[in-house]
């Protein structure tokens, strides 16, 4: 809403509030409503105007990094996630609703990987510029082959993600089809702009491309290496660097381990010589720690987002970590 | 063809003679006494000329022998060169002739079974685009979800004694059977139903009950958003919120008897998202009925406005710390003139009586409440850690006309009464909830009239879709109720199948 039309939604209220002809005055009920419109007009009055930069609100950090670093100074960015968060768990607050309110891009993973909080947010922001179907409502699952599409999506398998595992941005390679998707969005929203957003996309893809060498490099100690996690974040990853992906702790997707599960994968990892056991920081520490303890497999916690632990700021940052915490951990299994 | 190794033969040619002519002109022109001396040089040039000359004969003859015989090796080389040529070209011939069928042919293979299993691809391709051409008449069919939830119940009194609708006892009741359907209209709206067959507690028939049919925007300017049918009006904090959803087994008294059960109206409400960087959400709307309020359509009547019932509400939302969060609001129920005719119809249900044994018919409904719900929620963990507290506080001031039991009109009677429900909830892990809930009111038609009851219960969530209960329930009632304490066991067990969505009240 601009200033004046604040004004004016202002100056009308406190007509039909203050004036003492007004025939609508006869109505206390009336006067109710018009008190309620000049305060909520008041509080739109003070609100600052907007900046004139584009205004991006993403579900998940990534995401966020990515938008920061192909829109540079003319966006301004908020993500919904902090990072710390499960992806499948960002809390509904209120607060976000504002925020996504005034948006004029909505960045997401897709998938369904923010069914839990999304779609109810996406309908308290009535913000029709970002609602699903239009230009503002952005999926960056776009041109991604999804792996783990469930033949059934019969909640016998759980919480099961109907169009295939969401996590497809822990592969580096696959994050520059998100990085497009987001750089797609915004020329097509301000066009003036694309010399600046095609500069920063490729400067961002050749820092990019360099690490991903970087990290296949470092990751040639991983090829073949087993490894199970909380719950399925990593097939992306591991196809990517050539990891066996050996199973979850989680019984099915959202449910928790059975002791019989528990048991059953134990010993299908000593068998198998699973060597590592990855902890998602969202999920708790005791069951991972006692598999690991159990299997003599080493336990990491990783990251499934920037800011999910200390010094992951940013995805390149995460990745890094990602990486250097596997290749650390494998060289300390071999050194057994 | 390459370059013979001819370049390096030298091809030996005679040397070239010069005879010196000055000694000769100087001997002619000399005197003759040196005549003889001139003819013995003569002859000994002539000598020397023809030893010379048999000299120079013997040499050419040698150079020619020399390069003859070296043209003849030359030749033989040539010759041997040649062989040697056309032997390779017949061998690079013949490994053509052989080689050929494999290097070629391999390709030609290649591609053939490239070609087919194109061929293959674009066969499948089509079979995969024509099935999707089949006519799939449900292709537009809603999201369907259904719900099932049922009560396993002992009561240690009757419900002569407890005021319940249930029987007291042990009890099995099925609760909901509810359907939810929910779809987009058009671009502008989308519409959702949610019909209940639950069993009649008298005949245990069950009666197919339409809760909430409505239609809600979803693309008005100006942050508003309007839903019209038959829907829970938005009154409080947990008010519009379906029983399965509650955060124990039963609705909490207050509400159960002030709102009248589930906030249900057949009305119009606007949504007004204010336009600020806080979180303010104000709600307005109208309806002709809400909750338990009496069904206002009295055929012959002729209705005015102040007929129909108005209520608001506005909440906000504080981020305390990333974690703790603070969620306010206030509400507030109109209904300006109530229905008298349907309560006075004696077809319907006996009109609540008081202690004398009064009779109230209510002419006025007015109900307030605040609401407040603070909780803890870790971002990093909340799926297994969650503490929760809700309250809401309800005043009414509802205007009743009194009669007396001999049916005599008694002065109209204004009644304020308060009344409160509190709860504290604690996920402590993944799939266990545990709670406590404190309850208290005042009779609507009597504030006299005091019930209390506390509860505790344990929630067992086997997964997002599959939940069982367990609580303890002590009622408390004064002797202005005329009903007694009790003692309840709640087990309840809910389930869902098909869709489900989080929606917005579930925050």
């Amino acid at each position: 809403m601009g200033l004046d039309h604040r004004f004016t939604l202002a100056w009308v209220a406190a007509t039909l509030t203050l004036g003492k002809r007004s025939i609508l005055m006869k109505s206390k009920l009336f006067r109710l409503i018009s008190i309620i419109v000049f305060t909520g007009a008041l509080c739109g009055w003070v609100t600052p105007a907007h900046a004139a930069k584009i205004r991006i609100v993403t579900t998940l950090t990534d995401l966020a990094d990515f938008a920061r670093a192909v829109g540079g100074d003319v966006v301004e960015v908020h993500s919904l996630a902090t990072g710390v968060e499960d992806t499948h768990g960002v809390p509904m607050k209120p607060s976000y609703v504002p925020m996504m309110n005034r948006a004029d891009l909505l960045i997401l993973i897709g998938f369904d990987c923010e069914h839990a909080f999304l779609p109810a947010l996406l309908e308290a922001s009535k913000n029709p510029r970002i609602q699903k179907g239009t230009p503002g409502y952005v999926d960056c699952s776009k041109g991604i082959i999804p792996l783990d599409v469930p033949k059934s999506t019969d909640h016998y398998q759980g919480d099961v993600h109907p169009y295939g595992n969401p996590h497809y941005t822990l592969d580096p390679v696959l994050a520059k089809t998100a990085i497009e998707n987001i750089y797609d969005a915004l020329i097509a929203f301000a066009p003036q702009y694309q010399a600046k957003f095609t500069h920063n996309r490729d400067a961002y893809l050749t820092r990019l491309d360099a690490k991903i060498a970087e990290w296949k490099r470092e990751a040639k100690l991983l090829k073949g290496i087993k490894f199970v996690s909380y719950h399925e974040h990593w097939p992306y990853f591991a196809k990517r660097f050539g990891l066996e992906y050996f199973g979850t702790i989680e019984l099915k997707p959202g449910i928790d381990p059975t002791p019989r599960h528990i048991e059953a994968l134990s010993t299908a990892m000593k068998s198998e010589h699973v060597s590592i056991v990855v902890r998602e920081p969202q999920f708790p520490e005791k069951v991972p720690a006692n598999i690991a303890e159990q299997t003599g497999a080493i336990m990491v916690t990783l990251p499934i987002m920037p800011g999910g632990v200390p010094n992951t700021e940013t995805y390149i940052k995460m990745m890094d970590y990602i990486v250097y915490t596997l290749v650390t951990a494998v060289q300390a299994g071999k050194q057994r | 063809m390459g370059k013979l190794p001819f370049s390096g033969v030298r091809i030996l040619r005679p040397r070239a003679i010069k005879v010196p002519l000055d000694p000769f002109a100087r001997i002619i022109k000399s005197s003759t006494e040196d005549l003889m001396r001139r003819v013995l040089c003569i002859a000994c040039i002539l000598i020397f000329c023809l030893l010379s000359r048999a000299a120079f004969a013997d040499d050419t003859a040698d150079r020619l022998k020399q390069l003859e015989d070296t043209v003849q090796n030359q030749s033989k080389t040539i010759e041997e060169q040649q062989k040697t040529i056309d032997s390779l070209k017949e061998d690079f011939s013949k490994q053509k002739n052989q080689v050929s069928p494999q290097r070629v042919q391999e390709p030609q293979q290649t591609n053939q079974d490239l070609q087919q299993k194109i061929q293959e691809l674009n066969e499948k391709v089509d079979q995969v685009v024509e099935t999707q051409k089949k006519e799939v008449l449900s292709v537009f069919n809603p999201a369907i979800g259904l719900v099932g939830e049922t009560i396993f119940s002992y009561r240690s009194r009757g419900s002569a004694d407890t005021g319940s609708y249930r029987p007291g006892g042990f009890d099995i009741y099925q609760r909901s059977v509810e359907l939810n359907a929910a779809a987009s209209v058009d671009p502008f709206a989308k519409g959702y139903v949610v019909v209940n067959a639950s069993a009649d507690p008298v005949t245990g028939e069950s009666t197919l009950d339409v809760e909430e049919a409505a239609i809600q925007t979803t693309s008005l300017p100006g942050n508003l958003e309007l839903k019209a049918g038959r829907f829970f009006g938005e009154f409080g904090r947990l008010g519009y919120i379906h029983d399965h959803e509650l955060p124990f087994v039963n609705r909490p008294l207050v509400l159960a008897q002030y709102i009248g059960g589930e906030s249900r109206t057949d009305g119009l409400q606007m949504n007004w998202l204010v336009p600020a960087e806080h979180y303010i959400s104000l709600t307005l709307g109208a309806g002709d009925q809400f909750g338990g309020d009496n069904p206002p359509n009295y055929v012959g009547d002729y209705r005015q406005g102040s007929g129909l019932n108005y209520w608001g509400h506005l909440s906000s939302f504080f981020d305390l710390t990333p974690n703790v969060s603070l969620e306010p609001g206030i509400s507030g129920l109109w209904n300006p003139a109530t229905n008298a005719q349907w309560q006075i119809n004696p077809a319907n249900p006996p009109l609540p009586t008081d202690i004398n044994g009064n009779t109230f018919i209510e002419r006025e409904r007015r109900l307030v409440g605040v609401d407040l719900v603070l909780s803890w929620k870790p971002l990093s963990n909340n799926q297994f850690q969650t503490i929760t507290w809700g309250t809401e506080v309800l005043y009414s001031d509802n205007r009743y006309d009194v009669t007396d039991p001999s049916g005599s009109a008694l002065p109209s009677r204004s009644v304020s009464s308060y009344g409160l429900y509190s709860y504290l909830t604690y996920k402590f892990h993944r799939q266990w909830t545990a709670g406590i809930q404190y309850e208290w009111l005042e009779d609507m038609q009597n504030s006299q009239a005091e019930t209390c009851a506390e509860s505790v219960n344990i929630t067992w969530a086997l997964s997002h879709w599959d939940q069982l209960r367990l609580q303890y329930t002590h009622t408390d009632n004064n002797a202005a109720t005329g009903l007694h304490p009790d003692d309840a066991i709640y087990l309840q067990w809910a389930w869902i199948i098909g869709s489900h969505s989080h929606g917005w009240q579930q925050r």
